[in-house]
């Protein structure tokens, strides 16, 4: 923060412009974010987090949700393993993927999975998707001062309506209901694509009546295959393969496509 | 007989050879001394309806309170000693707005009732308590920033209270009870305080599962009146129902009656018992 405060000298050193003391070696993490400008200053130093890159979508319709991930696990410039999944089941009807750390992901997905069981032996019944998404953001929002290097999106469908939604967070869990949300290395070139054909967002050459589309299952499914195709092309952290969860009131149905691996 | 016992009512967690908890059976002897509170569900709502004791026409009736709020979908109607409520009932709230913390959703009626009996056995005069005291039985709290304290020490001796819960969840209306041994029971129709026999013999009667809203009102007050002392007023029962919302949402809105309410249920009961529906 180059901006000086007038108030800054009551400001806790976190807040104002030299380093807390033990404040993590980095700003709020980002998967897109550039370097800080204190890293090119400052000695290397050990970091506890590390990108391992790929790309996460949750799009939803009237009456389904689709959760989809690629399933490289890349390391800089190597790939450790290209089969390394990113999405987990919540419950019949909430599927949650995340982009970010592999092992800061497996940890919250575990953490994730024992709070539900928990909720299900304490109320008999599962978690609905608002109460998953809240769930969720609390959860990150416990560790708001070392956070959980994961960048979700959750999809499914309403217990009760069957209307298909989507939640998009931050690391820390910040979370907003949407109807189409992208994250991970391959989000500044996904969410546009998705914003316009899905959500109809500056669709200028079409007439207003037709601008937000409501795409069926099948091409929703479509749109996402082309999506991810097109992140390989140009994202070295996307590829290998793309996982796609399908929620509809039938249930959970997976699909995988393979992707290039180059 | 009492000689045998008194070996063994010593301790509030000590076993009778015969398997008994002396002090948890006191505990619940204690309701049958408090003022009765009569329940009725039905698929419009719940009602639950109280006596009210008032010991002197100085006495301010509104100051007794018997019939208290939970969350806007849940109350409780409380028997016994109305102090001991007081712990269970500030439990029950905390963990209802935990619950809608953590979920944003109100929480199940079935689970604030097992919250409040999860309570119940937590007595002993080994007070310092290694189990968590923090009143939650997992620790998916931790770390929330905002951690509920228990107030103060833990109780030494069972409480001397029952509830009656009433709400409704997604699941529909539902009304629960709970007692000092942590026993915890979903009801069409219950009674519990001192006229509880005669008026749960009553509710056997005259409960039907189809029965409307106003027709509950009415039954659960005529049967206060039958095990009540004075005479059945406005001002000294206390009623309240979980009823659908205006807007039709999953889950139903709590009301506590007003006077002015009450004066209409009463209005609307048969003069004499001997008319059946």
């Amino acid at each position: 923060m180059d901006r000086p405060l007038s108030h800054s000298s009551f400001l806790p050193p976190l807040f104002s412009s030299a380093p807390h003391p033990l404040s993590p070696p980095h700003s709020v993490p980002h998967p897109s974010a550039a370097p800080s400008v204190n890293a090119a200053e400052r000695p290397a130093r050990w970091s506890p987090y590390q990108d391992n890159g790929g790309t996460v979508v949750a799009l939803a319709g009237r009456d389904y949700a689709i959760v989809a991930a690629d399933t490289r696990f890349s390391v800089s410039f190597s790939i450790p393993t290209r089969e390394f999944t990113k999405i987990t089941q919540l419950t019949d009807r909430v599927v949650l993927a995340s982009a970010g750390m592999g092992a800061d992901r497996q940890y919250l997905h575990k953490m994730l999975h024992t709070r539900l069981a928990m909720y299900r032996h304490q109320h008999q019944r599962d978690m609905s998707l608002p109460a998953a998404a809240q769930m969720l953001s609390n959860t990150l929002y416990s560790r708001r001062f070392f956070p959980i290097y994961a960048f979700n999106v959750l999809g499914g469908i309403d217990s009760a309506t069957g209307e298909g939604f989507v939640y998009g967070y931050d690391a820390i869990g910040s979370h907003e209901q949407l109807k189409v949300v992208c994250s991970g290395s391959g989000q500044a070139i996904v969410q546009p694509v998705l914003d316009q054909q899905f959500s109809g967002r500056q669709r200028y050459s079409v007439p207003d009546a037709e601008r937000a589309p409501s795409l069926t299952l099948e091409q929703a499914t479509a749109l996402v295959r082309d999506a991810f195709a097109s992140a390989t092309e140009r994202d070295i952290h996307t590829g290998d393969a793309l996982e796609m969860w399908q929620i509809t009131a039938a249930g959970v149905r997976q699909t995988r496509y393979e992707l290039r691996k180059d | 007989m009492f000689q045998s016992r008194s070996e063994y009512d010593r301790g509030v967690n000590t076993f009778s050879p015969e398997g008994r908890l002396f002090q948890v059976e006191y505990a619940l002897e204690a309701i049958k001394l408090g003022s009765t509170a009569v329940g009725v569900q039905t698929a419009e709502g719940v009602v639950i309806a109280v006596e009210k004791r008032i010991p002197s026409p100085l006495v301010e009736p509104r100051s007794i309170e018997k019939i208290v709020e939970v969350d806007v979908h849940a109350g409780a109607a409380l028997s016994g000693l109305t102090a001991d409520a007081r712990t269970l009932i500030e439990h029950a709230r905390r963990e209802a707005q935990n619950h809608r913390f953590h979920y944003d959703e109100p929480m199940p009626v079935e689970s604030i009732a097992r919250a409040v009996c999860d309570l119940a056995l937590r007595f002993g005069e080994s007070g310092e308590g290694g189990d968590d005291d923090d009143g939650d039985d997992n620790d998916k709290n931790e770390g929330d920033g905002e951690d509920d304290e228990r107030s103060g020490p833990r109780l030494s001796r069972p409480f001397g209270v029952a509830l009656l819960i009433a709400g409704w969840d997604e699941n529909g209306p539902a009304l629960y009870t709970t007692d000092p041994s942590g026993t915890c029971i979903h009801w069409g129709a219950k009674a519990i305080g001192a006229g509880s026999e005669a008026a749960q013999n009553a509710l056997q009667e005259q409960y039907r599962r189809d029965m409307r809203l106003a027709e509950a009102e009415v039954l659960a007050l005529r049967v206060l009146r039958q095990v009540m002392e004075e005479k059945l007023n406005a001002h000294n029962v206390e009623v309240a129902a979980v009823t659908r919302t205006v807007d039709h949402a999953r889950v139903g809105q709590f009301q506590l009656y007003s006077t002015e309410r009450v004066k209409a249920c009463v209005a609307r009961l048969p003069e004499t018992e001997t008319a059946t529906s």
